[in-house]
């Protein structure tokens, strides 16, 4: 993947500088600036509306809305869109043009913005922890079922994963906030482990004290408002898209992933529908949302399509183990093999995805971070020409 | 196995044989009967080796007494006097063939029925242990070793149980069963074991047991040019940096019980229960890991806090950083890999994927710290943080290597280098920026008293507590080759055209023509010539008294002393010049009247006391400089003066002699002191 991203780069890239160098030299920058930033937003657009039909699509080869393979997508958008953002907005450019208004607010705005979401990352990337211990669980389980003939010694077996999984899917969410203890041995009688239990297991999966994923988002989509008026055909204009980008982003992955305290997280946020780029966001924000509500309710731990499944596979395969008398009936039997493959389908999957998504988090937010460096140093130049050195 | 067949055939035949003996012999059925009880009570108490039954074909128990009963009737028969000796003979071959096949059966017969027997035993057992769950984890790990007895007990158990080939299949299935669950209960009580072991036996060692230093790193974090002093730096003098790694294992766990804990894992690993072990080992681990952490009093900060902090907590985050990280990466998980594979190296890879699952996340936590303190904005006060943040790094490079070199730990190993090579552009931008500072320090009003500038001392101590980090230094700025225009041809020793040294003299020719702005701001031009001369005098004995006097080199030293000699001179020439103007011999071939030569006098006399006036409050903060000055000063005045009076002493009253040569010289001394003082007192006092 990380080769079709740095091929659309190359070439978009490619293009914007030759042509700005081209306009630099001759009048009527103005015009073509204009266009870069129309070529953009449509980018923007068609990226989103690709992301939106592979979940829409029928045949089962699009990847399910928030899967681990249209998550990897959509990290692979966020690169794309970020590296054409760079394109636009900061190359060749001449550093005065960056620190005029609004550019001195709204760049700013976007950095800070771009901080906000490197906590995101890390918060994500160690939901990603939480979501593989799930994974072991269910490899347990699969291991302990995937068996002829199934007897009370490897239900029981099961039946202990099953509940360490479902557990953990319950308490995962509000992880360190709630000071949630678990056993360490996933097993039952948590009871007579008192003494050796102690509720630090948390701390290897958190953030900071206080860090709450909502409380972040928020503060990513404050102050996010579309340029008006003459603004809105200047740069600031792929500033607030790419912040839009970037907000509507990080909010699919706390949605999706186990995060640090989301209590308060909101479903819904101000979305420009004037903008034709915005669309099919729009369009992917209201489906998501959808899924958070239906399953606000009892507990989430995150509605990342495999988890989501996981869990139905296991609530269902708990009642089988809890039902269970040697020698169980055949159709049961049957149904079971099925969900136990369908759990074992789960498992390769998030083996083989998980570890992809973490490094494309984690190129994600060296990304992000590079960039910022950039404007930085774009914006120090500039502050160095409007005040002379003595 | 063919031997095996074998047998089985000819059994078959046998016992057809004698079935249709039986039909024959219906009247010996009561002593059949006897014999079949006789074994089934003296089913031996020994307990047969399990091995012995492995190569043997199972019969069911039916089959066993049938055969024995046989035995016995074949044996009645050939006694019998009414048989012929053909029949006898064919009843004794048939009786001797029976009886080495009964041999093995009766054992094997007597072999199914004890592991049904065994099995109840410990499902007994393991039921009491259900019913009184304090049985096993809370007695001392001795004892609770018996449940790793029964475990393998119940293995051997199944594997005999399994490689029995079976006429009755249903039997053979049902013990299985029902030992997969008893060995289901008992894993799971060894699962608990594990637990408990994990927790009660693992060890921290004392943070302390790292001697870690660094007080250089108390000077300039957070301090501006206007708040050094040289004392702080004086001391600030550089420690060894920590002990060399890989001899820093700990025991991490209590060496008492990993003979145990690799028997547990021998037992999970052979029931194909890897992954509860694993998982359980993992979460174990990581929560010792955390708990270190709070010892360490490492607390999660978000990169939005780091960025937030400022000035002294960030300097307490950053020792703290430091601190750990040399703990964590150069002990803590050296031992934590050590332990794993003391546990897990039997199996293959699992014991490399547990550490990386252990250790992970606790890295990345470290290492966002160091990227968000990277991220900040590099005022040059931060640079020796970053240094030191840089050094450490730098320093466990290799443990990082070695500990995360599998396929499995790459991501953490990328992640460090990244961390490091973004610390080194960082400290390169940094030290940038410092350099910009100097250059754009703003001078606006004259410095008090013409002393020796803050800026001046800031960047000595600056560049002197740099040497410190020479090696690290030198290898960030390796590439930035001798551009410098202040390159000095003439330097040869090695160590001054080091890319530091290089660095050092760029500063300082920045330094002198920031300050030579800084010295345009004085109208007195003499004043500048005092301010340069204290400034450039404070750097050359900078740089002698340290060990910055390497990378300068002599050739540097020497012109700087001539640049504030030079200084000197000039401010005597501007600054006493017209004064002794006065008191020169201008009478040439004519005679000058008393009333001039009285006059020249006591213009002297104001000339004299408006120097003293100000420029006793002029500053020369350096006892020998000062004095040197002085004399200097003193010389020629006290010079000039004695010649005049002395030549003109006939032709002056002695009331417009105010000073004898003596006042003079101790006035003199008043001067430079920064105490501003006037003559008119002095005046008084004649």
């Amino acid at each position: 993947m990380p080769a079709t991203t740095e091929n659309n780069q190359g070439s978009f890239l490619g293009r914007i500088s030759i042509r700005r160098n081209q306009v630099l030299s001759m009048d009527g920058s103005h015009e073509q600036e204009i266009e870069d930033l129309e070529l953009f937003q449509k980018h923007v657009g068609d990226r989103f509306s690709e992301l939106l039909s592979s979940t829409t699509s029928d045949d089962s080869s699009g990847d399910a809305l928030l899967s681990i393979a249209w998550l990897r997508r959509l990290l692979d958008e966020l690169l794309c869109c970020e590296a054409e953002f760079k394109a636009v907005v900061l190359m060749g450019r001449d550093p005065s043009q960056i620190a005029k208004p609004p550019l001195d607010k709204v760049l700013p705005e976007f950095l800070d913005r771009v901080v906000k979401s490197l906590d995101v990352c890390n918060a994500v990337t160690l939901g990603l922890d939480a979501v593989r211990n799930l994974q072991r669980l269910a490899e347990i389980v699969v291991t302990a079922l995937d068996v002829a003939p199934l007897g009370d010694g490897q239900v029981r077996r099961a039946k202990k994963a099953l509940s360490a999984l479902v557990a953990a899917m319950l308490h995962e969410d509000n992880v360190g906030t709630k000071g949630t203890e678990r056993t360490r041995s996933f097993g039952r009688r948590a009871g007579n482990n008192n003494k050796t239990t102690a509720p630090i297991r948390s701390l290897s999966s958190t953030m900071a004290r206080n860090w709450s994923a909502a409380k972040q988002i928020h503060s990513m989509m404050s102050n996010l408002a579309a340029p008006r008026g003459a603004e809105s055909s200047g740069l600031a204009q792929p500033i607030y898209i790419m912040s839009t980008v970037l907000v509507f982003i990080m909010w699919t992955l706390i949605a999706a992933i186990p995060c640090q305290e989301r209590n308060g997280f909101g479903t819904h946020f101000p979305l420009p529908r004037q903008f034709t780029w915005a669309q099919p966001m729009i369009a992917l924000q209201e489906k998501i949302a959808e899924e958070w509500k239906k399953k606000e309710k009892k507990g989430n731990v995150g509605l990342l399509e495999e988890m989501h499944r996981m869990e139905k596979l296991a609530q269902s395969l708990i009642e089988f183990a809890d039902s269970f008398q040697f020698p169980a009936e055949t159709d049961r039997l049957d149904e079971v093999k099925k969900q136990v493959a369908e759990l074992g389908e789960i498992c390769k999957k998030m083996d083989q995805g998980l570890e992809p998504l973490q490094q494309q988090i984690r190129e994600v937010f060296h990304r992000v971070v590079r960039s910022r460096t950039e404007f930085l140093v774009v914006l120090d130049q500039a502050g160095k020409l409007s005040t002379p050195t003595v | 196995m063919i031997s095996s067949e074998k047998t089985n055939n000819s059994f078959k035949f046998s016992s057809q044989a004698f079935l249709h003996i039986l039909d024959t012999f219906q009247m010996l059925v009561v002593e059949c009967a006897f014999w079949v009880g006789f074994i089934l009570t003296s089913d031996s108490i020994i307990f047969a080796d399990m091995e012995e039954h492995k190569s043997v074909i199972s019969t069911c128990e039916q089959d066993q007494h049938v055969v024995a009963a046989a035995q016995h009737v074949l044996k009645a028969l050939a006694a019998s006097k009414t048989v012929s000796d053909n029949l006898r003979k064919t009843l004794l071959d048939l009786e001797t063939q029976l009886s080495s096949i009964s041999m093995v059966k009766e054992r094997q017969g007597r072999g199914i029925k004890q592991l049904e027997r065994h099995l109840k035993c410990i499902e007994d057992k393991l039921m009491k242990w259900e019913a009184n769950p304090s049985l096993t984890c809370d007695s001392s790990f001795n004892e609770s070793s018996e449940c790793l007895k029964v475990v393998g007990e119940i293995q051997t158990l199944i594997q005999s149980l399994e490689s029995f080939s079976v006429n009755d299949k249903w039997k053979q299935k049902e013990l299985l069963r029902r030992a997969n669950k008893i060995l289901e209960v008992a894993m799971q009580r060894l699962e608990e074991e594990l637990v408990h072991i994990l927790v009660q036996h693992k060890q921290y060692f004392e943070p302390e047991y790292m001697s870690l230093h660094s007080n250089r790193v108390n000077m300039v974090y957070g301090e501006s040019f206007h708040s050094v002093e040289d004392e702080q730096i004086a001391e600030a003098s550089r420690s060894s940096g920590a002990g060399q790694s890989n001899a820093n294992i700990v025991d991490l766990v209590n060496p008492v019980v990993l003979q145990h804990l690799k028997s547990i894992a021998n037992v999970m690993f052979g029931s194909k229960y890897h992954q509860e072990f694993c998982h359980v080992f993992v979460t174990s681990r990581r929560d010792a890991l955390a708990e270190y952490f709070v010892i360490l009093e490492m607390e999660k900060l978000s990169i939005e806090d780091v960025l937030k902090l400022e000035g002294k907590c960030l300097n307490r985050e950053v020792k703290k950083w430091i601190r750990a990280m040399k703990i964590i990466v150069g002990v803590y998980l050296v031992s934590e890999k050590q332990l794993c594979k003391q546990i897990l190296g039997d199996f293959g890879s699992f014991y490399q994927s547990c550490f990386s699952e252990i250790s992970q996340s606790f890295m990345l936590h470290l290492l966002n710290f160091g990227g968000a303190v990277a991220l900040g904005t590099h005022t040059p006060e931060k640079m020796f943080c970053l240094l030191d943040m840089y050094e450490v790094l730098e320093q466990l490079a290799g443990d990082v290597d070695v500990l995360f070199f599998e396929e499995v730990c790459s991501f953490v190993r990328e992640e460090f280098h990244k961390l490091l090579r973004s610390f080194g552009e960082t400290v390169k931008s940094t030290f940038l920026a410092f350099k910009n500072a100097i250059a754009t320090n703003p001078s606006k009003t004259p410095f008090p008293q013409g002393g020796v500038h803050h800026v001046t001392k800031y960047v000595m101590n600056y560049i002197s507590t740099l040497v410190e980090y020479g090696d690290t230094f030198n290898l960030l700025f390796l590439d930035e080759s001798s551009t410098d225009p202040s390159d000095n041809k003439h330097e040869t020793s090695a160590v001054s055209l080091c890319p530091m040294a290089r660095q050092f003299r760029s500063i300082t020719t920045t330094l002198e023509s920031n300050l030579s702005n800084k010295s345009k701001l004085y109208k007195d031009e003499a004043l500048q010539h005092i301010f340069m001369m204290n400034n450039i005098h404070y750097m050359v004995q900078k740089v002698k008294s340290s060990d910055l006097s390497h990378f300068f080199g002599d050739c540097w030293l020497r012109q700087h002393a001539a640049m504030y000699q030079q200084n000197a001179r000039c401010y005597e020439r501007v600054s006493w010049c017209s004064v002794l103007s006065i008191l020169k011999d201008h009478s040439g071939p004519y005679c000058v009247s008393q009333r001039t030569l009285e006059k020249r006098c006591k213009e002297f006399c104001t000339a004299f006391g408006e120097v003293y006036r100000i420029q006793t409050g002029w500053r020369i903060p350096n006892p020998q400089l000062r004095e040197d000055l002085q004399i200097s000063v003193s010389l020629k005045v006290v010079l000039a003066y004695r010649s005049y009076t002395g030549r003109n002493s006939s032709n002056i009253a002695e009331k417009y002699i105010k000073y004898t040569e003596e006042d003079l010289q101790s006035y003199i001394l008043d001067l430079f002191q920064g105490s501003p003082k006037s003559l008119n007192y002095a005046q008084h006092r004649k």
